[in-house]
């Protein structure tokens, strides 16, 4: 009696279990999937494509079936076909919602096209399926620095750069540093960029950072030191302009006004060039010269206001005063 | 996963990079430049800046997610202003928590944590038409404050509630905060009108939902507020308190378009959705709070910095440019 009463126990336990208790040994493959993987790992793009036709899918099952749209997403991919490759991993994602590879590759390519709101959660399932992964690190990363979740942003790039992948890219060490910047860990964030210099020498963004790690600990000089390092790189004009304001933040103002007039020579409306030679001139008493400077600050179409908005303040400043 | 299937996700990866350039445009060089010298200027070189933070029951947990964004970017805060729940966390703001102890007394925050609300007590109300206490809530408030006083606050801080027998606003910013903040978010119709002062106090978010006026008392020349008003138009009242609420809310929105203008900078994290006891969502109110603050926040730099302006530039002539050293 105690043993039947224990036999239907198991039964209507394994009755009530989700199919996959049924299959101790994982999902079934017969592994007809393989010779479309082969195509694939020989880059043949169309052939993959044209190999999974929706006739041959629906004889596939299991992890053959589960392949076969991580395969399709990855091959429409490859050939530019995006909204394809969305549809594809949507699909297995709904087929299979427990799949890292899927849940990753669709939230990664939501997160490239800026649907932010609809990638974090995907990029969360990931996670609870697999803790340590690196992509879903990686995208929660990117995504919380962008939403303004600083610390976890943080904590998300920390995972991410302990994968060896990861650990010898430059930019994503740039990314963290920057926002360890963000968040005023100046120290830590000039390990990251020592980091970044190391794996990239020839990259003058990790010094432009650098430059700004030190103006945020008050050496406007060693800031100007490695802007002046971006600039031996071949920075271009954005450089140029970050030095110019330091110049003008540290009070060198002959240097400051010869980096503007430089800056000028080239782009005669930079408005931030434009505000260097006026607070210069101000600075010289040559109050007239500097309004003349700063009328010449406009917004270019379909642009940002905010410099002609700071430009008109500070000449209706200087009228005040005169 | 394949070497082929590894190459396709760096790829992928590798294509969103968030911000591996930074950004050298001459409009956020010049904002971040200007920036810098509106935080680092001597007092009287830029506006004193006003935090206000308005009523919304729990949806106001959002003004925490609003201060951690403005606490990150070192935003100057000069003084702080709230209502209702607004001055629940204005309050422990100005009185000196970190944004860290904010965001974890929030997360903990239920229904009843500051309340007695339990099912014995509201059918008490009903039965015995016997209005219920709110002196947990200046408990609670004595206790994350260690029964500081006004004058005792790391910054200047006002609080607002709303005399029962005159209607008018009090706006509170001397004795004991506890008691003040209690009678800020003394819901009437629930709560018994708090007697202090000689008053008799109820939530404050019936005459001042945005209290700029408060952050104006205490001297603030520019102000940054945080809305977090009840989309009245997608919710169904289904108890007497989300009627009561809704109420108190629709005349807060009334009041509120006026105060909107007042202030020189808005914040309105989308929390419009969520109910009076919904505590579970507060976690998404406070993340929702640091979106809308993050995506806000150059705008609201930018605001500051062209007030600030005028007064900066009396340091640019050259008399005072020698004067600062430079």
């Amino acid at each position: 009696m105690k043993r039947s009463a224990l036999v239907l126990a198991a039964v209507l336990a394994l009755a009530a279990a989700p199919a996959r208790a049924w299959r101790p040994f994982g999902e079934p493959s017969d592994g007809k999937i393989r010779p479309v993987q082969q195509l694939n790992d020989e880059g043949k793009h169309q052939e993959v494509l044209a190999a999974l036709t929706p006739e041959y899918i629906q004889t596939l099952r299991g992890t053959d079936l589960r392949q076969a749209y991580v395969l399709l997403g990855d091959n429409h991919l490859a050939l530019g076909r995006l909204s394809e490759a969305l549809g594809d991993y949507q699909i297995g994602v709904s087929l299979f919602p427990k799949n890292v590879d899927l849940l990753t590759r669709l939230a990664t390519l939501l997160h490239q096209n800026g649907l932010d709101e609809q990638a974090k959660p995907l990029f969360q399932t990931a996670l609870k399926y697999e803790p340590r992964h690196w992509g879903a690190h990686l995208g929660l990363a990117e995504i919380d620095h962008r939403f303004g979740f600083l610390d976890r942003a943080a904590d998300h790039y920390e995972i991410a750069l302990e994968v060896d992948v990861l650990s010898k890219r430059a930019d994503v060490w740039r990314d963290y540093a920057e926002v360890l910047l963000a968040l005023h860990e100046t120290a830590t964030a000039e390990l990251a960029l020592r980091k970044a210099v190391d794996l990239d020498p020839k990259n003058a963004d990790a010094h432009v950072l650098l430059s700004f790690s030190r103006r945020a600990t008050g050496d406007l000089a060693g800031a100007i030191e490695q802007l002046d390092e971006a600039l031996a790189l071949g920075a271009g004009d954005g450089v140029r302009r970050a030095k110019a304001l330091d110049l003008l933040e540290a009070g060198r103002m002959a240097e400051a006004g010869a980096e503007a007039s430089a800056l000028l020579a080239s782009s005669p409306d930079d408005a931030a060039a434009l505000w260097v030679r006026a607070r210069v001139l101000l600075a010289k008493g040559d109050a007239a010269g500097a309004r003349k400077a700063l009328a010449a600050v406009r917004t270019p179409e379909a642009g940002d206001p905010f410099a002609e908005q700071a430009a008109k303040a500070l000449m209706a400043a200087s009228e005040k005063s005169k | 996963m394949t070497r082929r299937a590894l190459l396709l996700l760096l790829a992928l990866a590798a294509a969103t990079a968030a911000a591996a350039a930074p950004d050298l445009s001459a409009t956020a060089l010049l904002r971040d430049h200007l920036w810098r010298e509106v935080r680092l200027a001597a007092p009287g070189r830029r506006p004193k800046v006003g935090l206000v933070l308005s009523a919304g029951s729990l949806r106001a947990t959002a003004h925490v997610g609003v201060i951690k964004v403005l606490d990150n970017a070192g935003f100057p805060i000069d003084v702080v202003a709230g209502t209702s729940m607004g001055s629940v966390i204005g309050s422990l703001y100005a009185g000196g928590l970190t944004v860290d102890q904010l965001w974890s007394i929030a997360s903990q925050v239920k229904v009843n944590s500051g309340n007695d609300l339990s099912g014995r007590r509201l059918i008490s109300l009903v039965l015995f038409d016997s209005l219920l206490s709110s002196e947990k809530t200046e408990q609670q408030v004595r206790g994350w404050l260690h029964g500081l006083r006004f004058d005792q606050m790391k910054k200047p801080f006002a609080c607002v509630s709303m005399d029962v027998y005159t209607g008018e606003a009090i706006i509170f910013r001397d004795g004991d905060v506890a008691s003040a903040v209690r009678a800020s978010m003394n819901l009437p119709g629930i709560f018994q009108p708090l007697e202090y002062r000689h008053r008799y106090l109820v939530d404050g978010g019936v005459v001042d939902y945005i209290p700029v006026d408060a952050a104006r008392l205490l001297g603030a020349q520019w102000t940054i507020a945080s809305v977090t008003e009840n989309d009245y138009t997608a919710v169904r009242p289904k108890s007497v308190l989300d009627s009561l609420e809704q109420v108190i809310d629709i005349r807060g929105s009334y009041l509120s378009r006026e105060q909107r203008k007042q202030t020189n900078y808005l914040i309105e994290p989308p929390v419009g959705d969520i109910g009076m006891f919904e505590d579970h969502r507060i976690p998404e109110a406070m993340e929702k709070g640091v979106v809308a603050a993050a995506k806000r926040l150059d705008g609201a730099e930018e605001s500051l910095i062209l007030a600030s302006i005028p007064l900066l530039a009396a340091d640019w002539a050259p008399a005072t440019t020698a004067g600062r050293g430079r």
